[in-house]
């Protein structure tokens, strides 16, 4: 009876290459259908059984049960192997062009005036200054006065401020910051800084604003000299345009500092070298500081003899048009968002 | 201050200084030089003489000329245009290859004829036409006959080789306005030796002027009586100094008063003594009336002016300007010599008022050196006795309100050290100070410092440590951040949540703006609906487009609306965040939002056109963000005029006005010519948003038991809100009924007039176990009862 045995293994083979040859999962399910029926030619191999005796019976029952576990492989092997086929197809009809724009979630843009404040802000609350903002308008009294500007002074001249009343203007810079700072700490230590707005009568034109920004700095202490300052200075405007910035202090003249200075950090442009940006000179003037005038401490209860301190102001159009490129100063009130949305962050 | 380096040289040797390093060391010294400039400039420049001069045949201007220009170029043709080239004349002649300030000069044929150069009229060679003639400015430049052909140092022989440093001077150093005490700069800063001018005068005559004054503006007033002059052409050196310090010259009296004035930089008046109506000078300020000015023009003298008169009638407009009736001229002889000092805020104001300014004005404007009449004059009367050829100089005779005396600083060395954060020795100190006229008086470890008369901004120590370290240089200086008691710093509440607002408003993709605080009256009244203060106007307006101080953001923000919209910018959602200040004197903190066009944030949602929901979507974020719940807010129905009355709202915290928005009333929008476009706004008080309580945050517990949800469909009359319907809801089970939200609103078709559609989400669950079936049947019929009762809502199936 070898044929059976014979039969078996042909049956086997026949299946298991059916399997193999099926294109997709309909013809493994006909293959299945059709060879694995209880009626099929491979389930009637089983009936042979009978026919056989003793060893012969049992061989020829393993024989059945590894082909049988043979044709369930190749089937379950097959099976993946077309499911696997069918996911890829999906997955290739279903590219898409990963390099089209995402959709967009707007991120607002910020007037870069408003940026630089921000900024200078946070480089000196880093440094523990608190920021007070004064009002717009202020009594002559603390724009001027007590800034060590006398009355006949020429910085006093109606023309060039906003008078509301005759004592009461729109101030024309933000030192008077200084003043009520030391109003209200009233013989304390004080570190402040002051960001606002500040108003001069000017004609509006490219390098002209009649409202401007300032930033005003002030610390008052027990032995503050003017190397306090120059380090102070040193590290903001290095934290603000660059770590390789060189700065420099040249003499100059503040009512309201003794000794003042002007000073400048070497060109991010051309670091130094001279171009267009810095006129040549390799420099750029980027703010006015100096050791607070005696008259101004004495005026406000701090005995000059004890305290000292320095004060600085920095302004906002000026360190913005520099740093961006703005070439002219009206575009920070015009608002145009083709402007604004360009700028986000530093 | 024009400063010509010409000028200086006569008082001090610059020898081996290059001007840039003159300029350097000035600018930071605490002078800036803005900019260096020459008079005139040349290169390749020779003196020729015209030996033939044709006019060209084929031209009814041009000439044919040749040209001895020298051994070294030999004889040139030349073709000239000149009115005055002639045969014999000296000329100056810009050879092949000359560089001038116009372009370089080439061979080449000009109409067929060879030319090899040009000759110059002084325009050609860059000299500002104010300093020329009209006889100069038609023609070329006529050399004196003397001129040596073939000399090529044509600028020298002109005069015009000098070079100007314009000096960009501030408050303090009005000292500087003198040419001699630049030469003493030059001492300071480069330790040239200065040779001070120590003028000899011959006084042989007894005669004067006397002189009083009836006003305190007047600290003293000196004259000087000088008799028997020539007025006629100054000579070339003093007309060449005051070309370069940009003062035309005049004639030698006149002259000689404006050389004075820049060599000392203290102001003289002459006056003509035989038009004088009486022999004194007397300084008032209670005149009233016309004065005709020596430049023919009539102003109106107010009480205050400064005014030297005579026999009562005004002679001079103290430190401004002299009367035309006593000035001098040609014909004059005598002459009486005014040199004084008056309260310099006076002579601003008068000068202002009546925008009238000269060089003496500016000079007392800033103020001028209190002592040294006496060597002005001096020197005044050697000019005036070498110059005018002067037969009798009397004596200066003076008027001193108090007598002068000189500052003297009593300070320490650790002083100055300890204020400028240096280690100087005591002997540098002294140096520098003595490098700038300083006398020190050495006590140990304290000084006296005598003050040179004409710095009149030294007043103090800390004046004195400026000197030393512009002087020695800020580089001394020793870095070192100042040590001091720890302190808290930060924000402070109110621009810490001023950040908060602004980086979650642009987070959601809205532009921050900022704008001019100063605007139109009519503007300010806009939008006055949240802050209704008055607000401040300027007295002296440049323009009535910024003349009153803003109280309110939308006017502002509408104007970056209508200009967005002119330059074609479409879709926009922007905000500004500002302090205001009104007359009440009360800060205010707004916020300002427009939307406009369609909502293009997100690019998913795009194409919903902006209208009230998204600006209360923005207005729920913001108290969202601020903690506020929604008990504490409350909307009430707009009712001003500038929104749109059905879409609009009033929105209160704690019963507090809090913020106005909606959408724009068609009649606001015409006004602003915003017809074709949607408008949503925002005036937000963010004073009263930052002002509400907020209560200790806990959490909310979370249920571990599946919630149930339910939806209903009503029908409900136009006058039942939607916020009535949820809190209504709310309220029936607060345990048990978790949220309301609504999903959809209705109006329209299948729905009758006057009612709408109103669709929400019930959520139901409890926080124990799973709602049963019954439980959530019964939930669900109260719900149903309580809505039918209380609105008569009809369900919708």
């Amino acid at each position: 009876m070898a044929n059976v045995f014979e039969k078996v293994g042909e049956i086997k083979e026949r299946i298991i290459k059916a399997i193999n040859d099926a294109k997709d999962l309909n013809a493994l399910k006909l293959v299945q259908e059709t060879e694995l029926n209880k009626k099929s030619e491979f389930n009637g191999l089983m009936s042979h059984i009978r026919e056989l005796l003793g060893e012969e019976k049992v061989k020829f029952g393993q024989m059945m049960n590894e082909a049988r576990s043979a044709i369930q492989a190749a089937l379950a092997k097959k099976d993946e192997e077309l499911n696997n086929k069918l996911i890829e197809q999906k997955l290739a009809s279903e590219k898409i062009d990963i390099t089209l724009p995402g959709y967009n979630f707007k991120v607002g843009g910020i007037n870069p005036f408003q940026l630089i404040i921000d900024e200078i802000t946070d480089i000196f609350v880093s440094m523990g200054y608190e920021v007070k903002e004064g009002p717009d308008v202020e009594t002559d009294y603390f724009n001027f006065e007590r800034m060590n500007i006398p009355a006949n002074h020429p910085a006093r001249e109606m023309q060039d401020s906003f008078y509301i009343t005759p004592t009461t203007l729109l101030r024309t810079h933000t030192s008077p910051a200084q003043a009520h700072a030391m109003d209200e700490k009233s013989g304390q230590p004080i570190k402040i800084i002051c960001p606002g707005k500040c108003f001069r009568r000017d004609d509006d034109d490219v390098t002209h604003s009649h409202q401007f920004g300032q930033v005003e700095g002030l610390v008052v202490g027990k032995g503050i000299n003017f190397g306090n300052l120059k380090a102070t200075l040193e590290l903001f405007l290095r934290k603000m345009f660059g770590e390789k910035r060189e700065v420099r202090f040249r003499g100059s003249y503040f009512p309201f500092t003794e000794p003042s200075v002007e000073v400048d950090i070497s060109c991010m442009e051309c670091h130094g070298k001279g171009c267009p940006t810095c006129k040549g000179t390799g420099f750029i003037e980027i703010l006015g500081a100096g050791m607070v005038h005696p008259n101004v401490l004495k005026m406000s209860g701090y005995d000059p003899n004890e305290y000292s301190g320095f004060a600085f102001g920095v302004g906002i159009e000026r360190v913005a048009m520099l740093r961006y490129g703005v070439d002219d100063i009206r575009k920070f009130y015009q608002n145009d968002v083709r402007f604004i949305e360009q700028f986000t962050r530093k | 201050m024009k400063v010509s380096l010409n000028f200086v040289k006569k008082f001090v040797d610059l020898d081996g200084l290059d001007v840039n390093e003159i300029a350097r060391r000035f600018t930071f010294a605490g002078v800036e030089v803005e900019s260096i400039e020459t008079l005139a400039s040349g290169t390749n420049l020779v003196v020729g003489e015209v030996l033939t001069c044709e006019n060209m045949p084929d031209s009814d201007h041009l000439h044919l000329t040749t040209v001895n220009a020298g051994a070294k170029y030999g004889v040139l043709h030349i073709v000239c245009g000149a009115p005055n080239v002639r045969k014999g004349l000296k000329v100056i002649v810009a050879t092949d290859g000359a560089k001038l300030p116009g372009g370089t000069i080439k061979k080449g044929k000009i109409r067929g004829h060879d030319s090899e150069g040009m000759l110059c009229s002084l325009l050609e060679l860059g000299v500002d036409a104010k300093y020329l003639s009209d006889y100069q400015k038609a023609g070329i430049e006529e050399l004196p006959v003397d001129s040596v052909v073939g000399d090529e140092n044509v600028l020298g022989l002109l005069g015009l080789d000098d070079v100007i440093i314009d000096l960009k001077l501030l408050a303090n150093r009005s000292d500087l306005y003198s040419i001699l005490n630049v030469a003493k700069e030059m001492k300071t800063l480069f330790g040239k030796e200065v040779i001070l001018p120590s003028p000899k005068v011959n006084i042989n005559l007894n005669e004067e002027v006397p002189v009083s004054s009836l006003t305190d503006k007047c600290p003293q007033f000196s004259s000087r009586l000088i008799k028997g002059i020539h007025v006629k052409e100054s000579p070339k050196w003093m007309q060449d100094l005051l070309r370069s310090s940009g003062i035309r010259s005049i004639n030698n009296i006149v002259d000689i008063g404006n050389y004075v004035m820049l060599v000392t930089g203290q102001p003289l008046h002459m006056y003509d003594l035989d038009k004088l109506p009486k022999k004194e000078l007397v300084v008032r300020d209670d005149i009233e009336g016309d004065f005709v000015a020596l430049d023919e023009k009539t102003y109106k003298l107010q009480k205050g002016d400064i005014s030297i008169t005579s026999n009562g009638k005004v002679m001079c407009l103290g430190g401004v300007m002299g009367s035309l009736e006593c000035a001098v001229d040609e014909k004059t002889k005598n002459v009486v010599i005014e040199a004084a000092n008056f309260d310099y805020a006076s002579i601003r104001r008068t000068s202002i008022r009546l925008n009238l300014s000269s060089d003496s004005s500016q000079r007392f404007v800033k103020g001028i050196n209190p002592n040294q009449y006496e060597f002005v004059m001096d020197l005044t009367a050697e000019l005036i006795s070498e110059l005018c050829e002067a037969k009798e100089v009397g004596k200066t005779v003076t008027y001193l309100k108090d007598k002068y005396s000189p500052k003297v600083i009593e300070c320490c060395f650790k002083e100055i050290n300890d204020r400028l954060g240096t280690s100087f020795s005591n002997e540098d100190i002294v140096k520098a100070l003595e490098a700038a006229f300083i006398k020190v008086d050495v006590k140990g470890d304290k000084f006296s410092a005598l003050i040179p008369d004409s710095r009149i901004d030294i007043g103090g120590a800390c004046d004195l440590s400026e000197e030393v370290i512009r002087i020695l240089g800020f580089e001394h200086v020793k870095s070192e951040l100042p040590m001091m008691q720890l302190s808290v710093g930060g924000l402070g509440e109110d621009l810490a949540h001023k950040r908060e607002v602004r980086n979650y408003l642009r987070g959601i993709g809205l532009d921050e703006v900022v704008n001019y605080s100063l605007m139109r009256e009519a503007e300010v009244k806009d939008f006055a609906i949240l802050n209704k203060d008055e607000a401040y106007n300027v007295m002296n307006p440049l323009t009535d487009e910024h003349e009153y101080v803003r109280t309110n953001l939308l006017p502002s923000l509408m104007n970056d609306l209508i200009y967005n919209l002119n330059h074609k910018n479409e879709n926009l959602a922007f905000f500004e965040v500002s302090d205001l200040f009104s007359k009440e004197n009360n800060k205010h903190i707004h916020l300002g939002i427009v939307l406009s066009g369609n909502d293009e944030r997100h690019e998913a949602l795009k194409g919903d056109e902006y209208n009230y929901y998204h600006m209360k979507g923005i207005v729920d974020a913001l108290l969202k963000l601020f903690g506020i719940e929604d008990k504490r807010a409350r909307l009430e129905a707009a009712n001003v005029n500038e929104f749109h009355p059905g879409r609009s709202a009033i929105l209160k915290l704690d019963g507090k006005v809090a913020a106005v928005f909606g959408e724009l009333h068609p009649v606001t929008k015409k006004k602003y010519h915003l017809e074709k476009v949607n408008v949503v706004a925002l005036e937000m008080d963010l004073g009263v948003l930052f002002g509400v309580k907020v209560g200790a945050k806990k959490m909310a517990a979370i249920s571990r038991f599946p919630s149930v949800k339910r939806d209903f469909a009503l029908v409900l009359q136009d006058k039942v809100t939607s916020s009535e319907v949820v809190n209504e809801i709310k309220k029936i089970n607060r345990e048990l009924i978790n949220d309301v939200k609504v999903f959809d609103v209705y109006r329209g078709e299948h729905i009758k007039p006057g009612f709408y559609s109103l669709a929400i989400s019930v959520y139901l669950g409890s926080l124990e176990k799973t709602l049963n079936e019954q439980e959530v049947n019964a939930l669900e019929t109260s719900i149903v009862n309580t809505l039918v009762s209380k609105f008569g809502a009809e369900l919708r199936k």
